[in-house]
This record gives C-alpha cells, sequence and structure tokens, in this order.
C-alpha cells in the first residue's frame, strides 16, 4: 500500500549537512501495523513526516495506492487527506471546540454537511471514549485526553493510511495507556499504521514489523519477536540493551 | 506570609497628586491673566440658527395670532392675496395694520444646528472609519504579501512597508496631495484617505506578519494533514488565532489613526483639529477650544479601546 524507495533527506543549515533519511527504501502492505524505533535524531520522525509531504525529500520516491507524492501532477491536498498523521505535541486547534476540531475538515475538505459531519465526529468521540467533552475546547482537557481527540480529528477523514509521531511521548505516564489502547484498537480493525514511537511494549504486542533506524538508515526491518529476541545490527543490540 | 495591605491611600494619593496638578495649571494661568470663558464654547457644538422671513409683496399684516411662543402673521396684497408666516414671537418686526414691502424681514424662525466642533468631530469620526477599513485591508494582503514564498510578493510588499515606515506622514500627505493628487486630479478627501490608510496598512502589514509568525507551525503542519489547502489553513486555522493575539497591537494602531486624522487639517480638510482652529479664530478662547478638541479625540478613543479589551476577552475563553 505504502512504497518508499530510495528515500533521502537531507537538511542543510548553514553548511551544517545532515542526513536525516538516508537511502531508506520499504513498503507497507494493507493492514499491517509498522513501528519505528531509534534513538532522537536517528531521522524516524522525519521519515515519516516525508510520507505525508509535510517534509519535502531530496530524491527518491514515496506513494500510496500507486499515487507518487513528488510527481507535479498529484494535488497534494488530495493526497493528505488519505493520510491521517497524528503528532507528538496534539496540534489540536485551540480557538475550537473538539466538536469543532473534528469537523473542520470535514466541511472545509470533504464538503460534509453539518448534521452528517457532527454524526461522524461524535461517533470518533465516543469510538475513543470522550464524548461528553465534546463542546469543551482543548486547554480543558488532559494531554491524553487531547491526544485522542487529535485520533478522532484524523480518522474524521476516513484515511486508508494513520501515521503517529511519537504519539504518547508528550504525556504523563499515567497517561500513555488510554491513547495507546485507542491505537492497539485500530490495529486491531484493519488500519495500516506507521507509528514513530518509543513504547517498546506496544510495538512486541501490536506491531507487525519493527523498523530499526540510526543516522538516517534503516538497519532492522524485522518482526517484533525477532527484532526484539535476536537483533542483528550492533547498533539495534546497543539501543536495546540500553531501553530494555 | 505575604499581607494584604490597603490599596485606597494610595488612590488617595493619585487624586492629591492630580488637584495639585490642576492647582497649579490654575496659578500658572491666573499669573498671564487669562480670562476664561467656558460659557462662550457650547455655541461652537450646537447653536441656533436663524432664518429670515421675509414678505413676499408689498402688503399690510392684517392679522397676528400669538400661539405660545411662535406669532402667526398673516399678509395680504393689494390683490388680495394672503400670504402666512410663522415666526418666533420675540423676532416679531410688525404690528397689526403695518405696512411691510416686499423683501422686508417680518421676524425669525430658530432651529437647533451642529456647530463646527461637531461638524470636525463628524469629518474626523468618518476619515477614520473609512481609513481604518482600507488600512485593515491593505495591511491584510501585505501582512501575508510578506510571508508569501512568492519572490515578487515579498519583495513589492517589504518596499512598500520599509518606504512607508520610514517616512514621516505629514511628508506623506503633502505628496498625495500636492504630487499625486495634482497628477491624477485627486480630491483632497480622497489625497487624504490615500495617505492615512496606506500609513495605517504598513503598519497593520507588520502587525499581521507577526501574528501569523507566532503561531506554532504544529498548527499549519496539522491542518496540511487533514488535506486543508495553503490558503484554508491560513483562513480557518493560523489567521483566527493571530487575529486573537494582535489585537491589542491592532487597536493601538487604530487609536493612532484616529489621533494621525488632525494631520489632514494642512491639506485643508475641515476635521476636528481644523475647526478647533478656525472656531478660536472668532471665539478669541484658545485654550478652552483646544482642551474641547483633545475632549472629543479622547470622546473616540476610549471607547475604542474599551471596546478592544471587550473584544479581546471574549477571545480569550478558549484559552
Amino acid at each position: 500500500m505504502i512504497e518508499v524507495r530510495d528515500l533521502v533527506k537531507v537538511f542543510d543549515t548553514r553548511g551544517q549537512v545532515v542526513r536525516a533519511v538516508d537511502h531508506v527504501t520499504t513498503q507497507v502492505a494493507k493492514g499491517e501495523v509498522l513501528v519505528v524505533i531509534g534513538p532522537s535524531g536517528s531521522g524516524k520522525s522525519t521519515f515519516l513526516r516525508c510520507l505525508n509531504g509535510l517534509e519535502e525529500f531530496d530524491s527518491g520516491s514515496v506513494s500510496i495506492d500507486g499515487l507518487q507524492l513528488a510527481d507535479p501532477k498529484t494535488d497534494v491536498n488530495a493526497y493528505r487527506r488519505e493520510v491521517g498523521m497524528v503528532f507528538q505535541h496534539f496540534n489540536l486547534f485551540p480557538h475550537m471546540t473538539v466538536l469543532e476540531n473534528l469537523c473542520l475538515a470535514q466541511k472545509v475538505v470533504r464538503k460534509r454537511g453539518k448534521q452528517e459531519r457532527e454524526a461522524k465526529a461524535l461517533a470518533l468521540l465516543e469510538k475513543v471514549g470522550i464524548a461528553q467533552k465534546a463542546r469543551e475546547f482543548p486547554s480543558r482537557l488532559s494531554g491524553g485526553q487531547q491526544q485522542r481527540v487529535a485520533i478522532a480529528r484524523a480518522l474524521a477523514m476516513e484515511p486508508k493510511v494513520m501515521l503517529f509521531d511519537e504519539p504518547t511521548s508528550a504525556l504523563d505516564p499515567e497517561m500513555v495507556g488510554e491513547v495507546l489502547d485507542v491505537m492497539k484498537t485500530l490495529a486491531l480493525e484493519g488500519m495500516t499504521m506507521v507509528c514513530v514511537t518509543h513504547e517498546m511494549g506496544f510495538a512486541r504486542e501490536v506491531a507487525d514489523r519493527v523498523l530499526f533506524f540510526d543516522h538516517g538508515k534503516l538497519l532492522e526491518d524485522a518482526a517484533p519477536a525477532e527484532f526484539f529476541n535476536t537483533p542483528k545490527d550492533p547498533r539495534a543490540q546497543a539501543f536495546l540493551r540500553q531501553v530494555l | 506570609m505575604k499581607q494584604k495591605k490597603a490599596q485606597w491611600p494610595w488612590h488617595l494619593l493619585t487624586v492629591v497628586v492630580l488637584v495639585g496638578l490642576a492647582g497649579a495649571l490654575y496659578y500658572a494661568t491666573s499669573l498671564m491673566s487669562y480670562e476664561w470663558r467656558w460659557n462662550r464654547v457650547p455655541q461652537y457644538f450646537a447653536y441656533q440658527a436663524e432664518t429670515s422671513q421675509r414678505a413676499a409683496d408689498i402688503s399690510t399684516v392684517v392679522e397676528l395670532v400669538r400661539k405660545g411662543d411662535m406669532a402667526e402673521v398673516t399678509l395680504r396684497n393689494d390683490a388680495g392675496v394672503e400670504q402666512k408666516l410663522t415666526v418666533a414671537d420675540n423676532s416679531l418686526q410688525v404690528a397689526r395694520g403695518d405696512d411691510v414691502a416686499e423683501g422686508d424681514v417680518v421676524g425669525v424662525t430658530r432651529q437647533w444646528a451642529l456647530g463646527p466642533l461637531m461638524w470636525g468631530l463628524w469629518t474626523t469620526l468618518w476619515l477614520s472609519v473609512v481609513s481604518g477599513i482600507l488600512g485593515l485591508a491593505i495591511g491584510l494582503a501585505t501582512g501575508l504579501c510578506r510571508l508569501s514564498k512568492n519572490p515578487t510578493l515579498r519583495d513589492l510588499s517589504t518596499i512598500y512597508v520599509e518606504l512607508v515606515r520610514g517616512t514621516p506622514l505629514l511628508v506623506q500627505i503633502f505628496i498625495f496631495y500636492f504630487f499625486i493628487g495634482t497628477v491624477l486630479n485627486l480630491s483632497r478627501e480622497f489625497a487624504g484617505i490615500a495617505a492615512l490608510s496606506l500609513f495605517t496598512g504598513a503598519y497593520v502589514a507588520e502587525i499581521v506578519r507577526a501574528g501569523v509568525q507566532s503561531i506554532t507551525r504544529g498548527q499549519d503542519e496539522a491542518a496540511r494533514s487533514l488535506g486543508l489547502s495553503a490558503s484554508q489553513s491560513m483562513r480557518h486555522v493560523v489567521l483566527p488565532q493571530a487575529f486573537k493575539r494582535v489585537l491589542p497591537p491592532l487597536a493601538g494602531q487604530f487609536i493612532s489613526l484616529v489621533k494621525d486624522t488632525s494631520l489632514v487639517s494642512v491639506i485643508a480638510i475641515t476635521e476636528l483639529l481644523k475647526s478647533g482652529r478656525e472656531v478660536i479664530t472668532t471665539s478669541f478662547s484658545p485654550f478652552e477650544i483646544l482642551f474641547c478638541v483633545a475632549g472629543l479625540y479622547l470622546l473616540i478613543n476610549l471607547p475604542l479601546s474599551k471596546m478592544a479589551s471587550r473584544l479581546e476577552r471574549r477571545l480569550a475563553q478558549s484559552d
């Protein structure tokens, strides 16, 4: 479903050249759950952001369902409609209520009627367990609740793929569980997901494949059992010794 | 432990200081033997205008009926045609049986009319409103151009902002009236409004730019990741938040604009300051009139800043 070929992204700031994504090739099948792990600065977030064009890559190709992101004929807005994204810092729209957050893109992009979009929004809020907060502003919600709203907001567009960029890293420890539970439910329902995360338990339990990044390079691509028990790359071995 | 101290003695001190200043001012003016004549001021706000009522033909006053403080006069000419006039009783110039010639004043009628200060206030108000709306539109467009990816738009908007901010408004008004106004044959009001709105636009552009840049990139990214286009994201997500943030400097800019309209008096637009100066030449009471003019500017600006802080509080409900 997702095809990444020879992806390269170079950051060049004041003469300092950083190869954030360095010749990465991989693919994700429909319904597959990928977990991307690696030390900070390894380029895993940049890789994820390249998948929906938030970061423009330098060479290589990314496609979803055959639609090439780098093709100038591709409407990038139409492309992004099919790719939901959840951010580390939630990025809810603070000037709108929870319900309006979920309805904005449905209204502006999908042109859904008021009743249809609100019904959809309320059903999704019900699903992530915060239907009673629909009329509140995001600032009144806890971090965990905000992140669940952010997931519901992305789902409201009925995307084919969901990208998660360290969705639990900015949360208090007690709130991590509620967000991971929502993600697990999504995975069980067959959503195609790519998650950058530090939650090794989640990776072990839910992932179909684990990708390990370091210095922009994809060093390991294996099933979780294989990756956690018998990592091949020495840097992956060192990383796992640190985090487990 | 922090102790709660009473605030009122300090407020009392404030009052004492203000009264002291007013007293010193009064003493200073009394030294130069200035005669305060506040009773002359109200007529420049509103006065009773008189309209003369004249006889239309050589005729005789055949009837005179007093109704309250008005008098109804009936004139009849040689041909027997009657003319009825209603005038103020105490201005009546004729008695029953008098003969009047064509054009003779029989009396006057009085009605309230706005004085020059009120007309000046009205001119200042509409100049401010029109220039403010135009300035906001220009500023919004220019501010977005400053942030545009297109180098030409960026360059042009930067040049405009720097040119306007780097030259005095007074010079701009002169250029607009004497140079551009002459070339394009503009009226003085048009030249004045153009100068004021372009001047305000440059400052609003910088306020808009700062506001948009103060919204974290994550907001735009979240909107774009949902499939919104760049302009939809700007319109629905970034600008509403930026507007909330720039409301205080924006209000300050409009308050400045109201005060800056006083500068167009140099191209002979009779706004509040110019009508004040005209009134001074007839009333010989410069101090009173200038205080009134200052008071009228305050009368516009105090509610304006009150409104801005009210709006600010209403928009803050989502925080």
